[in-house]
C-alpha cells in the first residue's frame, strides 16, 4: 500500500519537474510557488477549497455510474444543464423556497439529460461513452443558446444572466472574507458518505455493484442489468445537475457562457483516482482542487496554467497502473 | 530409458499452502500418461510447472533428456510442451483460422493463404473439420476443443497436456477425440492427461500418476490396476458405491411444464414443445449432447429468455409471469453451468459471493439493508458445507480453484429453502467425493420437499445419482418407457433421436 503511494507521489513530482524545466522554471521554486498558492495561507486554502468543492461533487457522480460499469462521461453536460435550470427557478423564485426547489430543479435536470444515455445503452446496447460525449455538446450550445437569448439579462453585454438574489444563495458557513467556506462543501462531503453506506451497506447498492463487476452474474441472481443502468445513470446525472446547482447557489450567483472551465471532465480523473470507495473521492477531489489553484500561482509567475493538466494526467495512468494486480490462487 | 518428460522433486507453495510437496513425474516418449487426484491435489499446479507458467520452489525438469528451467509458457511451447487448458483461450469474434495462428504467425506479414493450407492438411491429418474462416464463436464446445489441439499441434508442440479435456463434451464426440489422440500418441506425441474421469483413464491411458494433497502417492501402469483400486489410491480410503432409488417417487407433482417453446438465438426453435412433470422430493436428469436445448430450457426457468408458447407450473403459481428475481423469492435456486461467467464475481470476497442470488432474502438482507454480520455468519456455513478451500471468507473469489468456487456455488444454491433446483452441471471441475457430496447436497434438499433437474453431459453420473432420467435431442425432451428407465442404450439412443 505505502509503495504504492510514494510511487504516486514521486512518479508527479519527477514529471513536473521534468515539464517545469523544460518551461526553463527551477522545479523547487516551482512546487513552493504551487504549494503556496493553494495551501500557504487561510485565503489559499480557502481558494483550493472553492475548487475541490465542484470537483468533489462531479467525482461522485462519476464514481457512482463507474460502480455500474458505466463510463458517464456526460457529467459536464448535467452539470451546466442543472446549472441553468438552477439559475432559472432561483431567479424566478428569489428566497429560500426559490433555492430549494432550484437544487430539486438542478438535479432533474441532470437526471433527465442523463436519461436518453441509460435508455439507449439498457435497451439498445448503444455505448454510454458515445451518446454521453454527443449529449455534452447539445448541452453545451443549448445553455449557450439560452443564455444568449431567453435567459440573458435584459442591457447586459456578456452572454450572462441576471444575479440571484442573496436570500436565495447558499450561507456559507465560515465567512471571514478572504477566507471563505461554503455549505457546498458539506453538501459534498455528506453525499460522498451517503453514497458510500449506500452502496456498502443496502441492497440496492449491492446489486447496483453486481451488475458493474459481472453483468452475466447479475443476470443469474435475479439483477435486471437494464433497470440498474437506467437507475446508475439518473443517479449520476442528478449529482452532475447537483454539482452546477450547488456551484450557482454557492459560488457563481448567476448562469453564463462558458460556466464550467470542464468539472464534468476533471471528474472523471477524480472518480479514477478515487479507487473503489466512494470516501476516496475526498482526497482525490482535494488533490485536484490543490492543484487547480496552485496551477493560477504558477500562471501568475509565467508558468503555463496546463502544466498542472500534465501532472493530473500522469497521476491517473500511474493510478491505472499500481491498481493493476494479479491475483494468485490458493488450493 | 529416455523419457520425453521427466520431473524430480518439484514443490511449490502459494503462501503457507504447499500445493505440490517433492512430487516426481516421469512420462514415457509416445505414450498417453494420466494424472488424477482430488480437487486441489495439485494436477493443474504441477501441469503449470509443466508448461512454464509457474516457477517451482525447487526441484528439476527436464525435457527430453535435456534439463530446462523455462521462465514463460513461451520456452515451454518452443521445447515442444504445450497445454491445453480447462478454459479454453479462444477468442469468439475472430475466425478459426486467424485463432489457430495467433501468437505464431511465423513472420511479421500474415501470409493467411499458406496459413490456411497449412491448417487444412493439419485438420486433415487428424481427421477433424473446420470452416477456417467462420468466427469462432460459431464453434460447439467439441469444436473449441479441437482447435486448441490443433494449435498445440501448429506451434509443433511434441509434449502436449490436456486438462480435463472431456468436460464440457457428449459421449461421440469424447470418444472421438480420443481416437486422435490415440493416433497422435501412435506418431511419437505424447500426451499428459489430467482427468476426474477414471473410465477415460483404464480405456485409453498407459500409465497413471495419482496425486493426492500435493504429494504422488502412486504411480502405475493402467494394466496392472482397476477403477476402484484408483478411487481409493486418489480419495486415500474406501469408496461406497452409489445405490440409486429404486422405488418411484408418489409424492405430488410440484412442477409442471406444457408445450414450452421457446425461440432459439438463430430465429429457429430451440425448444418445441417440451412436457415434463417433477414431483415434490424428486432429482430428475436431463442428459443430452451439448446443444440440443438443455441450456435453452434451463434459461427459461431461470428467467432469462422468454417462452413462445407454453405454461410452467410451479407449486401452483404461474412461473413464466415472475420476475427472475420473484422466482428465487419462491425458492428456485441456480447452479449455473459457467461458475466463471455466471455465478461468482471474482473481484468480490467469498463474503460478498455468498449473497450473491439471495442478497434480497433474508437473513442476507433486512428489509432495503445489507446485514453483513449474517452474511459472514452464512458465508461460513456455506464454505463448511462442502468443504471449499479458502485461505479467508474476507479474499476474493479469483482466490479459489475453479473446483473450490464450485463447492462454494453449489452449497450456496441450496441454502435458504429450496424449492425448485436448477442444477446445470454441478459437478463440473470436481473430484469423486466432491461430486457425490454435492449430489447428496441436493438430494438432501429433496428429502425435505424440493424437486431438482440436472442437467448434465455425463450420463453415467446422471444415471448413478439421479431418481428419474430424461433425454433431449433437437429441442425436444424425451423418456424412456418404463422398463427401460435407466437402461443406458436406451437413454443413448433417445439422446441421437432414434428411440
Amino acid at each position: 500500500m505505502i509503495w504504492r503511494v510514494v510511487a504516486l507521489i514521486s512518479g508527479a513530482l519527477a514529471i513536473l519537474a521534468g515539464a517545469l524545466l523544460s518551461a526553463h522554471v527551477g522545479p523547487m521554486e516551482a512546487i513552493r510557488t504551487l504549494l503556496h498558492g493553494s495551501l500557504g495561507s487561510p485565503a489559499a486554502i480557502g481558494g483550493t477549497l472553492r475548487e475541490t468543492s465542484p470537483l468533489l461533487i462531479a467525482g461522485l457522480a462519476v464514481f457512482i455510474a463507474l460502480r455500474a460499469g458505466l463510463f458517464n462521461i456526460g457529467v459536464e453536460g448535467q452539470l451546466l444543464c442543472g446549472a441553468a435550470s438552477c439559475t432559472y427557478v432561483a431567479l424566478k423564485i428569489p428566497n429560500v423556497a426559490g433555492m430549494l426547489l432550484g437544487i430539486l430543479v438542478g438535479m432533474l435536470a441532470g437526471a433527465l439529460w442523463a436519461l436518453p444515455a441509460g435508455l439507449i445503452k439498457a435497451y439498445r446496447n448503444g455505448h454510454e461513452v458515445i451518446t454521453t460525449i454527443m449529449l455534452n455538446n447539445v448541452a453545451l450550445y443549448l445553455t449557450s443558446a439560452l443564455v444568449s437569448g431567453p435567459l440573458k439579462e435584459k442591457g447586459q453585454q456578456d452572454t450572462t444572466t441576471a444575479t440571484v438574489a442573496d436570500a436565495t444563495r447558499l450561507p456559507w458557513i465560515y465567512n471571514h472574507p478572504p477566507v471563505q467556506v461554503n455549505i457546498a462543501l458539506i453538501v459534498g462531503v455528506l453525499a460522498a458518505f451517503a453514497l458510500a453506506i449506500w452502496l456498502k451497506k443496502t441492497v440496492a447498492g449491492y446489486q447496483l455493484q453486481a451488475a458493474g463487476a459481472n453483468p452475466t452474474a447479475a443476470k443469474f441472481a435475479g439483477i435486471s442489468t437494464a433497470r440498474t443502468t437506467l437507475l446508475a445513470m439518473t443517479v449520476s446525472g442528478a449529482i452532475g445537475g447537483l454539482a452546477g446547482a450547488m456551484q450557482v447557489l454557492a459560488y457563481e450567483g448567476r448562469f453564463y457562457d462558458g460556466f464550467s472551465p470542464g468539472y464534468g471532465f476533471d471528474a472523471l480523473g477524480v472518480a479514477l483516482l478515487a479507487g473503489s470507495n466512494p470516501l476516496g473521492v475526498l482526497p482525490s477531489s482535494l488533490l485536484f482542487g490543490i492543484l487547480a489553484k496552485g496551477g493560477i500561482a504558477l500562471q501568475i509567475d509565467g508558468v503555463p496554467k496546463g502544466i498542472t493538466t500534465v501532472v493530473l494526467g500522469f497521476l491517473i495512468l500511474i493510478a491505472a497502473v499500481v491498481r493493476y494486480r494479479k491475483v494468485n490462487t490458493v488450493a | 530409458m529416455s523419457f520425453a518428460v521427466r520431473m524430480k522433486g518439484i514443490t511449490k507453495h502459494f503462501g503457507a499452502v504447499a500445493a505440490l510437496n517433492n512430487v516426481d513425474l516421469e512420462v514415457a516418449p509416445g505414450t498417453i500418461h494420466a494424472i488424477v487426484g482430488e480437487n486441489g491435489a495439485g494436477k493443474t499446479t504441477l501441469m503449470r510447472v509443466l508448461y512454464g507458467a509457474l516457477h517451482p520452489d525447487s526441484g528439476t525438469l527436464e525435457v527430453e533428456g535435456n534439463p530446462v528451467r523455462f521462465t514463460s509458457s513461451r520456452e515451454a511451447i518452443e521445447a515442444g510442451v504445450g497445454m491445453v487448458s480447462q478454459h479454453y483461450g479462444i477468442i469468439p469474434a475472430i475466425s478459426c483460422l486467424q485463432n489457430l495462428i495467433l501468437g505464431a504467425e511465423g513472420g511479421t506479414l500474415l501470409n493467411l493463404k499458406s496459413a490456411a493450407e497449412r491448417a487444412q492438411e493439419l485438420a486433415d491429418h487428424m481427421g477433424f473439420q473446420f470452416d477456417w474462416l467462420k468466427d469462432a464463436e460459431t464453434l460447439s464446445p467439441a469444436g473449441a476443443q479441437k482447435l486448441e489441439i490443433l494449435k498445440l499441434l501448429w506451434r509443433k508442440a511434441r509434449i502436449m497436456i490436456l486438462d480435463e479435456p472431456t468436460a464440457m463434451l457428449s459421449p461421440a464426440d469424447s470418444a472421438a477425440l480420443f481416437e486422435s489422440l490415440d493416433r497422435l500418441a501412435a506418431e511419437g506425441a505424447t500426451i499428459i492427461l489430467v482427468t476426474h474421469r477414471l473410465p477415460e483413464v483404464l480405456d485409453h491411458c498407459s500409465r497413471v500418476t495419482v496425486l493426492r494433497g500435493g504429494v504422488r502417492v502412486d504411480e502405475r501402469l493402467v494394466s496392472e490396476t482397476n477403477g476402484q483400486q484408483l478411487a481409493e489410491l486418489i480419495v486415500g480410503g474406501s469408496v461406497a458405491k452409489h445405490t440409486p432409488r429404486e422405488a418411484p417417487i408418489e409424492a405430488p407433482v410440484s412442477l409442471e411444464i406444457k408445450g414450452l417453446t421457446v425461440k432459439g438465438s438463430r430465429g429457429d426453435m430451440a425448444l418445441k414443445g417440451i412436457d415434463l412433470k417433477v414431483r415434490h422430493g424428486e432429482m430428475l436428469g436431463i442428459a443430452g449432447v451439448d446443444g440440443s436445448g438443455q441450456r435453452e430450457l434451463f434459461h427459461t426457468l431461470v428467467g432469462l429468455i422468454k417462452a413462445a408458447e407454453g405454461s410452467v407450473i410451479l407449486n401452483d403459481q404461474d412461473l413464466l409471469a415472475k420476475s427472475p428475481s420473484e422466482r428465487i423469492e419462491d425458492g428456485v435456486r441456480i447452479i449455473a453451468e459457467d461458475r466463471h461467467e455466471e455465478a461468482v464475481i471474482e473481484d468480490w470476497s467469498l463474503d460478498e459471493n455468498a449473497s450473491l442470488g439471495l442478497q434480497r432474502l433474508a437473513p442476507f438482507a433486512n428489509g432495503p439493508w445489507v446485514d453483513s454480520a449474517k452474511r459472514h455468519e452464512k458465508a461460513g456455513e456455506i464454505a463448511l458445507r462442502f468443504k471449499t478451500k479458502h485461505g479467508g471468507l474476507n479474499l476474493p473469489m479469483a482466490s479459489l480453484s475453479g473446483g473450490n468456487q464450485q463447492r462454494f456455488v453449489a452449497a450456496r444454491a441450496l441454502c435458504l429453502n429450496p424449492k425448485l433446483i436448477l442444477a446445470f452441471q454441478p459437478a463440473r471441475g470436481l473430484d469423486l467425493k466432491g461430486t457425490q457430496d454435492v449430489y447428496d447436497g441436493i438430494r438432501a434438499a429433496c428429502a425435505e420437499g424440493a424437486a431438482a433437474i440436472v442437467v448434465s453431459f455425463d450420463l453415467d453420473e446422471l444415471l448413478e445419482q439421479c431418481d428419474r432420467l430424461a433425454a433431449m435431442n433437437g429441442g425436444r425432451l424425451a423418456e424412456p418407457d418404463a422398463a427401460h428407465a435407466r437402461d443406458r442404450t436406451a437413454i443413448g439412443r433417445l439422446m441421437v433421436g432414434v428411440g
